[in-house]
Parts: C-alpha cells; structure tokens; sequence
C-alpha cells in the first residue's frame, strides 16, 4: 500500500513542478462557466421562469460547475497508457514490483486529485459570482462522497480503453466516443432531469450518469434517496468494471509489443 | 548455478502491411496484410550467476526483444527461460525485486524532477525503508560521481549524467541481475567511460551478474568476460571476449595527420590504403599478418606527426564477417 501511496505523492509533486502551468490551467474552467452560466441565464430568460424541470440558474451554474471540475480534472489514463506502448516506456512501468493497474490508479489520482482540487477552487470563486452563494454542506458530502465512485469508475473505462493500445496502440477514436457517451448520456452537457422520461431510463441503465450525474445533482441538490440510489448504482458499476478490467488487463498483457529498440 | 537459463526461445510479431499512398492505406484498411517478424528464432543459453556476459548484435537482430522476454514484458511465442529461477513471464513481479533493468534509449528517472525523487520513490516501490535507502543513494552517489546531481531536474542532465542516474538507480534495491540494454547509447567517449567503470566496480564488489546488449565493441570489451553474438534472432557466435578480439578484432584502422606536407610511399605489404592526402593518410590491416610497429614506424618515418586515431572496425563489419564464416549455432 505503501508504494502505491508514494506514487500518488510523487505524481502530485510532479504536478506542481511547473507552477505557471499548473495555474494556466485554471483558466480554462473559469472561461466554460463563463460561457455556460450565459447560455443558462439566457435560457430561463427566454422561457421566462425560475425553474426548469426542479433546477434553478444558481442550481445550473453550480452543477456545470462540479461536472466541469470533474470533466478537466480527470487524468486521460488511456491515452498515458497509448503514450508508453508507442515510446516503449511501458516496459519500465511492468517490470517494478507493483501492480500494472494499480501503479496507474495511483498516479491517475496524485495527478486528479491537483487537477480537481484546483478547478474547484477556480470553478467556486467564478460560480460564486455568477450565481450566488454555494449549495449547503450536504451537497458537498454528497457530492465528495459519490465523487469516489464516479472516479472509480472512469479509471475503469479510461483504462480499459487503455489496455487497447496493448493491441492497436492508438486509442484516441475509443476515447472520443465514451466522452461523447459521457457527456450526452453522463448529464454534463444538461442534468439528466432535463432528458425526456424514456431517455432517463435509458441513461440510468447504463454506467455513464453514475460518473457525472451522480456528483453534480447530489452536489446543487443533495437528496437522501436519490443519494443512495446513486451510491447502489456506483457499487454495482464498479464491481461490474473492476472484474472486467482485470479479466481484460491479464488477456491484453500476451498481446503486448513494445516498440523501438 | 546459472542465473539465467535460455531454450529455444521464439518470438513472432504480426506487423501490418501497407502499400504507398491513398490507394495502399485505403486496401490495409478493408483488406489488412500482415507479416510475420521472428525478432528471436530458438534462441538458446545460459549464464552463470555473476558473469558479466555481453549480448550483441546489429539494430533488428533481437537482442532488446530478448532482453524484454527475460524481464517479463513480453510473453515469447514458443520455448523456455528461467530468470534467478522465475519464469519471467508468469512471476513478473516477484523478479522485479531481483533484477534491476536499463533501457538506454527510454527514462525511468521522473523527467520534470530531481533524481533524488525518484530514488527515493524506488526505495519504497522495492519495499526498503527510508534508513536504508538514504545509505544507498549515499553508495550508489560516489561510485556513480553522482552527488552533486541529485538534486537537479532530470531534464537539466545531459545524457551522460542521465544515464549514470538510470543505471544507479537500477541498483538501488541491490539486484542479483542487471540487464542492460544499450547502456552508452548517444554517449560520448568520457561518458561512455565513466558508465563502463561504474558498472564494472558494482559487479565486482556486489557481484552482480550483468547480461549486456550493446553494439559498441568498446563495451563488450570493457565490461564483459563472455560474448554472445546474435543476428536475426539466432546465435551465430558464443565464446569468450578474449577469444573473440584474437579471432575476429585484428584489423586495425589508422588515420595520422602530418604537421607538413608530405608525399610518403605508404606500400606496405598487407596494408590497405583506405584514404591518402598531402596531410595525411587513412589506413587498414591485420595486425596477425602485419606488425603494429612495422606499421607505426612507416609513418612516423614519412613527416611529423601530429594526430594519430587507432580503431577497432565496426561491429557490423565483425559480424558480417562472423556470419560469413559460421553458421547459426556456432559455438566455440
């Protein structure tokens, strides 16, 4: 356990090795929110009304908010995995004495955990002055809570897509589409709630809601049973993903080839 | 006792065909080809614990693909080996504790941070504590001259400095193995040194085994008692470095430079004439036909000299030569 904590550690001095860089970043939140509390405030102006669908504006602004902090936050394992097996550096990750997947976890979340830290920090200060006060401290228990899961299990996809690259080597396409998934049927782009009824069903049957949504809705309106609805769904995908993910990584790793010298 | 056992060891990769332009990448994609690439074609051989045993050959013969099957990287297609007595393949990790690995062209040192960093990070992925690894660093520190190092960004390192880091920090865990796959790479000749000597002084004192692949002969020649010479994925020589340089390194080549023009008779019997100029002349021979001091004193009698290079030809030249003269498998 020890090592897998060093690596995360070392991932995140890695990250803060370039401060410039690592403020640099936090421009790109702040300009999202920007564009997406204009966009919403133009909406509720237009329909004339408080609410859509149970959310407010200061609700929107807030949930674009966390689903944003978690959509540049997180780590694109696949593609640092699809970096190695093209340059060959993946030989030095699998001969130390740790666990392949782990190793990446491990350093996937050293590096998430400043990403996350320092959009929410930026995405608060310009939510706050876009739409008022944060939601209650519930929220954020829920939403920190549900955050675990949700980032779980894109390690799981991310890697999965990652192992990939052990084949075909690019995986850059595969990505795409589970973005777009996310994005669509996750709820960043609109909260679930705003989906017809047939499409809610559609997007809670399926793991990508559990990723984004969950955090987000529970976070601007933290609701003891959605919570744990939420959390059930969470346990479920996990499972379902970490079994598929080793099944997986002990498949791919026979079909390897590391290229160069 | 052998520290690693080699049988008949494959590997096959599939790499996919394409034809030029638009025409040939638009077939690959609807009608993939592929062809079959043996990197290793029944490899064989053993080395005992502690030897330090050179593993060369020209870029593609299979030396780097060899190297990553005994660390367990890659799975080979057919055949058998035991590495400190591990199938690499099947326990990675319990090896990993064992060995510790180079590959020259690649980094393992954190790139945007101090070496100290990552010494200290593979301190705890090889599970030592702190006490421990801090006085190894220390060690490692002196015999590599890499104190006043430590402390900078890997990235500020020139190659030489790097790969001093590299190889220290692949003893830091105290290996029974070490694997070095083209260690001096890029490296000049000081550089080269400086890695050379570090090398030979830890496989002495700790008697670490040291398997090689290079295809700089200065290294072989260096650093290592045994040679195994490989060309497209088969042995086609095995013997000891002595053995080798009397056989096969006789041929020298000579470049003088003169400080005033001269116009020598450079026909010496048995030397072959590779360049003559006014100031200068670039010559070739065996040294088991023609006397090195017949040579020497031909030139130093035409003018005064002023730069003089003695080289070993090429290793290719050697093992085209090797290849020419035997047949795969051939051991003395």
């Amino acid at each position: 356990m020890k090592k897998y904590l060093s690596i995360l550690s070392m991932q995140i001095i890695n990250n803060i090795a370039y401060p410039g860089d690592f403020l640099g970043r936090s421009i790109s939140i702040a300009t999202f929110i920007f564009i997406f509390a204009g966009l919403w405030g133009t909406t509720f102006m237009i329909a004339n009304t408080d609410v859509i669908n149970g959310l407010t504006f200061p609700n929107m602004v807030w949930y674009f908010m966390m689903a944003e902090t978690l959509e540049l936050g997180r780590p694109r394992i696949n593609r640092t995995i699809s970096e190695q097996v093209k340059n060959g550096e993946v030989a030095y990750i699998l001969n130390k004495p740790y666990n392949f997947l782990l190793y990446h976890f491990s350093a996937g979340l050293g590096d998430g955990a400043v990403r996350m830290t320092l959009n929410l920090i930026v995405g608060s200060i310009v939510a706050w002055i876009l739409a008022g006060a944060p939601p209650p401290l519930l929220g954020w228990l829920m939403a920190f809570v549900t955050l675990i899961g949700a980032w779980i299990l894109h390690f799981c996809f991310m890697a999965l897509i990652g192992l990939a690259a052990f084949v075909v080597e690019e995986t850059n396409s595969f990505e795409l589409i589970y973005q777009k998934l996310v994005f669509i049927l996750g709820g960043f782009l609109f909260p679930i709630d705003m989906f017809p009824t047939w499409l809610q069903n559609i997007s809670y049957a399926l793991p990508f809601p559990y990723m984004m949504y969950a955090p987000a809705r529970l976070f601007v309106k933290p609701d003891v049973d959605l919570f744990w609805r939420m959390l059930g769904g969470q346990v479920f995908w996990v499972a379902v993903f970490v079994f598929l993910l080793a099944f997986v990584y002990q498949r791919s790793e026979k079909y390897l080839t590391v290229n160069g010298g | 006792m052998s520290s690693i056992e080699v049988n008949n060891l494959q590997k096959t990769f599939q790499t996919k065909r394409k034809a030029a332009g638009m025409r040939g990448s638009l077939r690959a994609l609807f009608k993939p080809e592929y062809t079959s690439i043996e990197a290793v074609r029944g490899l064989s051989f053993h080395m005992e614990a502690g030897e330090l045993l050179g593993f060369i050959g020209p870029n593609g013969a299979g030396k780097s693909t060899t190297i990553k099957i005994l660390t367990g990287i890659l799975h080979p297609s057919s055949g058998d080996a035991k590495v400190l007595g591990f199938v690499p393949w099947k326990e990675r990790q319990k090896l990993a504790y064992h060995i510790g690995t180079v590959f020259g062209q690649r980094p393992q040192l954190w790139y945007h941070l101090p070496a100290i960093d990552t010494f200290m990070l593979f301190g705890k992925i090889y599970e030592l504590d702190d006490r421990e690894t801090k006085k190894r660093i220390a060690f490692l520190s002196e015999a590599f001259e890499i104190q006043d190092l430590l402390e900078t960004p890997v990235r500020k390192l020139s190659l030489g400095q790097r790969m001093r880091c590299e190889v220290a920090a692949s003893l830091l865990h105290r290996p029974k193995l070490l694997l070095l796959d083209e260690p001096s790479i890029g490296l000049d000749v000081v550089a080269k040194q400086h890695i050379r000597d570090a090398i030979k002084r830890m496989a002495q004192e700790e008697n670490v085994g040291v398997l090689l692949t290079s295809h700089d002969a200065g290294d072989l020649e260096a650093l290592c008692r045994r040679v195994i010479i490989v060309n497209h994925g088969q042995i086609v020589y095995e013997d000891k470095v002595s053995n080798l340089k009397r056989k096969f390194l006789t041929r020298k080549m000579v470049e003088v430079r003169y400080a005033e023009e001269v116009s020598p008779n450079f026909s010496i019997d048995g030397v072959e004439i590779l360049k003559v100029g006014s100031y200068g002349v670039k010559l070739r021979f065996d040294t088991t036909k023609t006397p090195v001091d017949q040579v020497m004193s031909h030139l130093s009698q035409a003018g005064e000299l002023v730069d003089i290079t003695v080289s070993d030809p090429p290793l290719e030249e050697v093992i085209a030569k090797i290849y020419q003269d035997a047949q795969p498998g051939m051991r003395t």
